[in-house]
């Protein structure tokens, strides 16, 4: 479960300042698949960086699982599993051994890591690549590692930043059904997206973000209903008020 | 408790990914300890018999004007001196470096000489060129030689003791131990060599793993873990110095081993199992200075580019104290041992020439050493605790 209320942060890059997250609240329910959408730029990895806690939000709150981001960002990270924007694997080990490294950072004993590894190698089908060294990985077997690597202490929320960046049609299913299966465990999955069909065909509940702020949010069927349309598309469009952000 | 397990992972991971990489392994370990000794021992071997066979050899002596003075050329002759025909241009053959020295005897020589005046010689040469000063020194040792011996006799003709004329007579005792005379070669290059040894020895691995980690983008997935900043960086800086301390302790016996084969520089260094133990405690608090040093700077650049570009000062950094040494010679003081570099290179000299180091010098060194490692280390973790650390592009 993971509540965030108000966020807002900004940066100064050459003395402008850009808004970059600009009052985001919005709610991910634990059993549920939550899809940020919104255009490139719209400050959806931002917002997500500030729940994971890479960085600081400027004002607003952030609880998961009840813990608040701000006083105690080391529990809130036990709890959380993070496939960030930025996914490299280290390229001199096996798949294995950079899902093991993570688990140890952790905390966990070997066991639980090669139990743990076997399983999510099972439901990601990895096994062929599990043992090889990373490089020369296909970008659809990296981001396999890294899911199982963000994966190996079984978090109860589970975040991912454009989870289905550069993945082929195949792989992408087999992503989407990985995460149903997360949520079939009870999980809190909040993934993003800028892709609208791929947030239509597997979210409960849909965050719209543009300009760094929240425009809409519901179910799908919420969503048709709030703007009008009876299209999904042109809900979204309506929503961010451009036609940006519609190609897949 | 957490914190170390995590530092030990950290350390571990770091170290088996750099040992994976071959080739960079290959340039971090092996390259200070095969081509250090090489160049040192060469460097002696090369020096000393130079030195020797200028001594030695028969010294060339191109001579203008000859026939101005038959008896100091036959003298000289007597005195291992093979005297030469001149060359045709005197100031291209100095200046080409075909000849060493030319000794050019004035026709009025024979005049001077018999009025018992002084008689005038002049020895053409070039005060900057090294590799003649020895040909040069014996020439005017055997000239002085000559000029003290005729002056003697022209005295003694006339009746007067030839001690008259000499009022002074200077002799020189040269307390230098016999260690530290023959240590002098090596004294500026050695401690250079170590120094930069245990100062960068572990920059290829921190260097990939802090700013090249950012680069190929997998530092913000580690920094979503558990695992405290601090702890992550400290393993980081762990498993640096460890490879650093690696390549230092390898310079250290490729010495030993060089030292047993070449005679030559078994004289000139104290390369003894408690001289090397003493160098390595010297040495330590330089791993732990150049490792956070480095690990504070890579987390600051914005690119792999941009930390490798810091190596370029950084490998100068070290000489600093050589050079001011060397256009400012000073003597050992105590505030010396303080300062980073001058104190290192101070206390290798004090070890390789056999000298004691009194444990006054021991403590306020280790203490500035490991206080100043100390301070960047903390300098450091601060870096990695800043929030756009972790974002790359």
């Amino acid at each position: 479960m993971i509540l965030v209320d108000d966020l807002h942060k900004s940066f100064t890059a050459k003395k402008v300042t850009v808004k970059a997250v600009d009052g985001v609240s919005f709610e991910a329910r634990d059993g549920e698949i939550t899809g940020l959408l919104g255009p490139n730029g719209a400050g959806k990895t931002t917002t997500l960086r500030m729940l994971y806690t890479l960085m600081k939000p400027e004002s607003g709150k952030v609880l998961v699982d009840g813990i608040d981001v701000a006083t105690d960002p080391e529990r809130v990270r036990r709890v959380l599993g993070v496939l960030p924007d930025a996914r490299g694997v280290y390229k001199r080990l096996t798949a294995r051994e950079n899902i093991a490294y993570f688990g140890e950072l952790h905390g966990l004993d070997a066991a639980t890591i090669a139990e743990r590894t076997e399983r999510l190698s099972r439901a990601l089908n990895m096994q062929d690549f599990l043992d090889r060294r990373t490089e020369g990985f296909s970008q659809g077997q990296r981001t396999k590692t890294a899911i199982a690597r963000a994966l190996v202490h079984d978090p109860r929320n589970v975040i991912l930043d454009e989870p289905t960046n550069g993945l082929d049609v195949m792989t992408t299913r087999g992503l989407r059904e990985f995460l149903k299966q997360l949520r079939g465990e009870g999980r809190c999955v909040v993934f993003s997206s800028h892709i609208m069909q791929e947030v239509a065909a597997l979210c409960d509940r849909i965050v719209i973000i543009a300009r760094g702020q929240v425009v809409a949010s519901g179910s799908a069927d919420e969503l048709r209903a709030l703007t009008g349309q009876d299209n999904l598309e042109d809900a979204f469009v309506k929503a961010i008020g451009s036609e940006e952000g519609l190609h897949a | 408790m957490k914190t170390l397990r995590a530092v030990m992972t950290v350390m571990r991971k770091e170290l088996r990914d750099i040992f994976r990489d071959r080739r960079t392994l290959v340039l971090a370990l092996g390259l200070s300890p095969l081509l250090t000794p090489i160049l040192i021992i060469g460097l002696g071997t090369l020096g000393e018999s130079r030195a020797r066979s200028q001594i030695e050899k028969p010294l060339e002596l191109p001579v203008v004007g000859r026939e101005h003075a038959p008896n100091l050329i036959a003298w000289l002759e007597g005195q291992n001196v093979v005297i030469k025909a001149p060359p045709k241009d005197i100031e291209a053959a100095i200046a080409n470096q075909d000849e060493d020295v030319i000794l050019r005897i004035g026709p009025e020589f024979a005049q001077q000489w018999r009025k018992s005046l002084p008689a005038p010689l002049e020895i053409i040469q070039d005060s900057t060129r090294q590799d003649a000063q020895i040909p040069v020194q014996r020439l005017q040792g055997l000239l002085s030689g000559y000029g003290g011996q005729t002056g003697s006799l022209r005295l003694l003709a006339r009746g007067v003791s030839p001690g008259t004329a000499t009022a002074i007579q200077i002799r020189r005792t040269d307390l230098a131990t016999p260690e530290a005379q023959r240590g002098r070669m090596l004294s500026f290059i050695l401690p250079y060599f170590l120094i930069i040894a245990a100062f960068l020895g572990g920059a290829s691995l921190i260097l990939d793993a802090t700013a090249g980690e950012r680069e190929r983008q997998s530092l913000e997935p580690l920094l979503a873990t558990p695992a405290a900043r601090g702890a992550i960086v400290s393993g980081k800086i762990a498993a640096a110095c460890m490879l650093a301390l690696i390549s230092l302790l390898l310079t250290l016996l490729a010495f030993k081993l060089g030292a047993l084969l070449s005679p030559t520089v078994g004289r000139q260094m104290e390369v003894s199992f408690p001289a090397i133990a003493r160098l390595v405690l010297i040495l330590l608090p330089m791993v732990f200075i150049g490792t956070t040093l480095l690990t504070y700077l890579a987390a600051s650049a914005k690119s792999m580019k941009e930390a490798q570009s810091h190596m370029t000062w950084l490998m100068l950094l070290p000489m600093l104290p050589t050079i001011v040494l060397l256009v400012n010679p000073v003597k050992t003081q105590m505030w010396q041992f303080a300062v980073p570099f001058l104190s290192q290179n101070q206390l290798i000299l004090k070890v390789v020439r056999g000298e004691v180091i009194t444990a006054a010098q021991w403590a306020l060194y280790l203490v500035a050493g490991f206080g100043l490692a100390g301070l960047l280390w903390f300098a450091a973790t601060r870096r990695y605790q800043q929030e756009q650390l972790a974002i790359s592009g």
